[in-house]
């Protein structure tokens, strides 16, 4: 039997708070991994994945300490070492690369500097030499134009880029260990499958020991081959993917892993549309708009206009259906949604909603119409007021739109709140005493308050963990199918998409390149770009 | 670590039930001896300010004596240069002073927030005004600014008070402002937005119950400074007059005598600094118990 390379054993790792108590974010951890292994760490987040993870390079967050337990990588007692020890193990055999790469570079130096800086600092190469390992490293990095992009700085060069000079930085040292701590949540499908194929090639280029957080199975399924499962700060189970995938040892696994949003081209209908609605069926809300935002201008006068967001996109919504709307970042997606729901003004062109045109700024349409068209927002905690209790958020819809007395209100929120599948006494608790989960559905909660027509979700459940995006998803579509609502459902996640639409329309650049029903558009894209896109889905697929 | 050591050995706590309804952050903010200290010292002012003639063991203004005398049994700090007994002018002396801040600053607070939360809600060219309107203002140093309109005001309290609140709304209306860039950029405005909600119920229902906090902290930290103002223009004999007790007047008053009788300045001295101190201590714990941030608080 091999020494492992990795070896943690019995490891605490406690926050004290400020009332006293201390608490676990890692409890009674054991890891064994060996020499140019890769392991992924999965779990949701508060599960404690990236405190195991920094407990690697020896890190733990202020506040935070070791209270058991050992760290070893090879033959070095990682959680003895001293500052100066510390120092030189950091980035010299053990690196990391972080979730958020714009914060991981300073932003007032260009790259090259910062990359010279970590080579002085890392290695004993310098001048010409010093040089040759940052061009080789921008070259097996596929960084392209090495010189121009040396002498950029962080904010001039896209995520996708940024994330690779990181990656780069990290491999200055030529390290045994790597640990990515979410490298890719930031980026979009498209960008996330390159990198990780880069991670890929470099770790068995360098024969380095890997370490991958992620909540992301579909990613951990295609870099590792062991992996450990983590919530609540312990490591539920661990062994070989493969093993773990067929037979989950755990009830928490199999959840996990059902959770995952899947491309299912033949999968379960969505609700179907309801056959006795009065409404007229075709063209129920259309939109054929092109839009640009303003740059800023002077005191006095307003600014040029900026390059199209939104170019002649042309779609039409039948009543009772739901219209996936998927693109990247930049797409112009969330620009739409905008559009229809009244926060974004000043497009050139039309939107119609049962026949009437409807007006740019909500205050412009009438409160009935405000009343019909009902949008829930990409960031729970965000789109809750932090002052208010929930029976507050809740009521006023009920208040505003149907003139019901501050009892009645409350009598319709627990009504509410029963179709969303929460108890009556979350009434009484403001939005940051809930999860995520809860703050989401309070989200819906308020939207549907106001008997909706047309119901917008902006990239509702990116901002939630696996397990609890599908429990989301599942509630929207049987709420959807029972109110027989009309939905115009934006992500940039196929996966989703394909759960919840009837139809799906994919954007690119503020172009529409293709829209039409699910299965035939998941089945026979007839764009490359969709194509593309269902790529970056699949690249897991051949993992096991 | 040291801290987290000691954090082990503390019993788990499990406060009487009647103190199990202060909110958290309070009792939080209650650990540190330093708040206790300062709302124990601002409680004290506060009374006093409130019973002073009551308790007081003579007039203010009462001549009892001819000329200074030391300390003694009937007059415990002594009298002052007219004959009238100096505890009891020391127990009024900060009085005008502190009535006259918590008027200004309290208009400057609710000026200040209304027109931060409007100039930071609308946001554009209605922005730009109120922020150069302030810019202007604060462009002129605090006391000299003081001094010109007490001038122009006169020196009653109301006229002192409206001063006040002249010099301190800017400060607060930049403050106010700043949050609310970053609350108006929410989402549960939007939501309000597509509600159709009116501007006064997004800005007095929707934003400022977020606020509440802050402007108590403003409230407070620009009082201890009003107080500060308003002595030093008293010292300056610029601000309350002759026969008023006052602090600052007091302190200009010992300045004669600083060589052979110090208590006089001494006394007044640590009557107005304990009230200042005490206020600073009392925001800090308060402010940080309540997560508003030392930067918030600087204009």
């Amino acid at each position: 039997m091999m020494t492992p390379h990795i070896h943690i054993s019995g490891l605490d790792v406690t926050y004290s708070t400020d009332l006293g108590t201390e608490v676990h974010a890692v409890r009674d951890a054991g890891l064994q991994v060996l020499r140019g292994e890769t392991l992924g760490i999965v779990g949701e987040s508060g599960s404690g994945k990236s405190t195991l993870a920094r407990s690697l390079l020896g890190y733990a967050r202020p506040g935070a300490r070791f209270a058991k337990g050992t760290v070893r990588l090879g033959d070095t007692d990682v959680l003895r070492l001293d500052p100066a020890g510390l120092r030189a193990f950091r980035g010299g055999r053990a690196a990391m690369v972080p979730q958020n790469p714009l914060s991981s570079l300073t932003p007032h130096m260009p790259i090259g500097r910062q990359l010279a800086e970590l080579v002085r600092l890392h290695t004993d190469l310098r001048d010409s030499a010093a040089k040759k390992r940052i061009l080789w490293l921008m070259d097996r990095t596929g960084l392209p134009e090495p010189d121009k992009l040396l002498a950029r700085y962080p904010h001039e060069i896209s995520g996708g880029q940024r994330q690779r000079v990181v990656i780069a930085a990290a491999l200055i040292g030529r390290p045994e260990l790597i640990v990515l701590d979410e490298p890719t949540t930031a980026l979009d499908k498209t960008v996330e499958a390159e990198v990780l194929q880069l991670v890929a090639e470099l770790q068995k280029e360098l024969n380095a020991t890997l370490v991958y957080v992620s909540h992301d199975l579909n990613v951990i399924r295609a870099m590792c081959r062991k992996i450990a499962v983590m919530k609540d700060g312990k490591i539920l189970e661990q062994g070989l993917l493969s093993r773990v995938y067929s037979r989950p040892a755990t009830a928490y696994t199999q959840e996990l892993i059902r959770a995952i949003p899947r491309i299912e081209p033949q999968g379960p209908k969505p609700g179907s549309r309801p056959a006795h609605t009065a409404l007229a069926s075709a063209g129920f809300a259309t939109t054929s708009v092109s839009f640009s935002y303003h740059r800023p201008g002077g005191l006095f006068r307003r600014g040029p206009d900026g390059p199209p967001a939104l170019q002649d996109i042309t779609l039409d919504i039948n009543a009772g259906e739901t219209l996936g709307i998927v693109g990247e970042s930049g797409s112009g997606k969330s620009t739409l949604a905008g559009l229809v729901a009244g926060i974004v003004s000043g497009h050139s062109g039309r939107i119609t909603f049962d026949g009437q045109p409807l007006a740019g700024k909500a205050a412009n349409r009438s409160k009935d119409m405000r009343r019909r068209v009902q949008m829930v927002f990409q960031d729970p905690l965000s789109s809750l007021n932090p002052a208010q209790k929930v029976n507050e958020i809740l009521a006023r819809p009920r208040q505003l739109y149907f003139g019901r007395s501050a009892a009645e209100a409350r009598a319709d929120s627990i009504a509410l709140l029963k179709e969303v599948e929460l108890e009556p006494d979350i009434l009484n608790r403001s939005a940051r005493q809930l999860s995520g989960g809860q703050q989401q559905r309070i989200a819906m909660c308020r939207a549907l308050a106001a008997e909706p027509e047309l119901l917008i979700c902006d990239e509702v459940t990116s901002a939630l963990d696996v397990t609890i995006q599908a429990r989301v998803l599942d509630l929207l579509l049987r709420i959807q199918k029972e109110r027989g609502l009309t939905c115009l459902f934006i992500s940039h996640d196929l996966a989703v998409i394909g759960k919840v639409s009837h139809r799906v329309a994919v954007l690119q650049m503020g172009r529409l390149q293709e829209i039409g029903q699910r299965d035939a558009l998941l089945n026979a894209p007839t764009t490359d770009y969709t194509r593309k896109l269902l790529q970056g889905h699949r690249h897991d697929a051949g993992a096991t | 670590m040291t801290s987290d050591t000691f954090a082990q050995f503390r019993p788990p706590a499990a406060p009487p039930a009647k103190a199990r309804r202060l909110p958290l952050p309070l009792r939080r903010a209650l650990r540190s001896p330093m708040t206790v200290i300062g709302l124990v010292l601002v409680s004290f002012h506060l009374l006093l300010a409130l019973f002073a003639p009551v308790i007081a063991p003579y007039s203010v203004s009462a001549i009892l004596t001819t000329g200074l005398t030391p300390p003694s049994g009937a007059h415990w700090l002594g009298t002052d240069q007219i004959g009238r007994d100096y505890l009891s002018r020391l127990m009024s002396g900060g009085r005008i002073a502190l009535l006259v801040s918590l008027l200004g600053v309290f208009a400057a607070v609710v000026t200040g927030a209304v027109l931060g939360l409007f100039a930071g809600y609308r946001g554009g060219w209605l922005d730009d005004l109120v922020m150069r309107l302030t810019d202007a203002v604060m462009a002129v140093p605090e006391l000299l600014l003081i001094a010109v309109l007490v001038l122009t005001f006169g020196k009653e309290i109301w006229s002192l008070s409206i001063v006040v609140a002249i010099v301190y709304t800017p400060g607060v209306v930049r403050v106010i402002r700043a949050r609310t860039v970053g609350l108006a950029a929410q989402d549960f405005i939007r939501a309000a937005e597509l509600r159709g909600e009116s501007l006064p119920r997004i800005l007095f229902r929707e934003l400022a119950p977020n606020l509440t906090g802050l402007l108590a902290v403003e409230l407070a930290i620009r009082c201890s400074s009003a107080v500060l103002k308003i002595s030093a223009l008293s010292f300056l004999g610029l601000g309350i007059s002759q026969p008023t007790p006052d602090w600052g007047l007091m302190v200009q008053e010992a300045m004669t005598v600083i060589f052979t009788d110090p208590w006089f300045l001494i006394a007044p001295a640590i009557g107005l600094s304990s009230l200042v101190i005490g206020i600073n201590f009392a925001v800090d714990g308060l402010a940080r118990a309540y997560g508003v941030s030392e930067t918030d608080t600087n204009p």
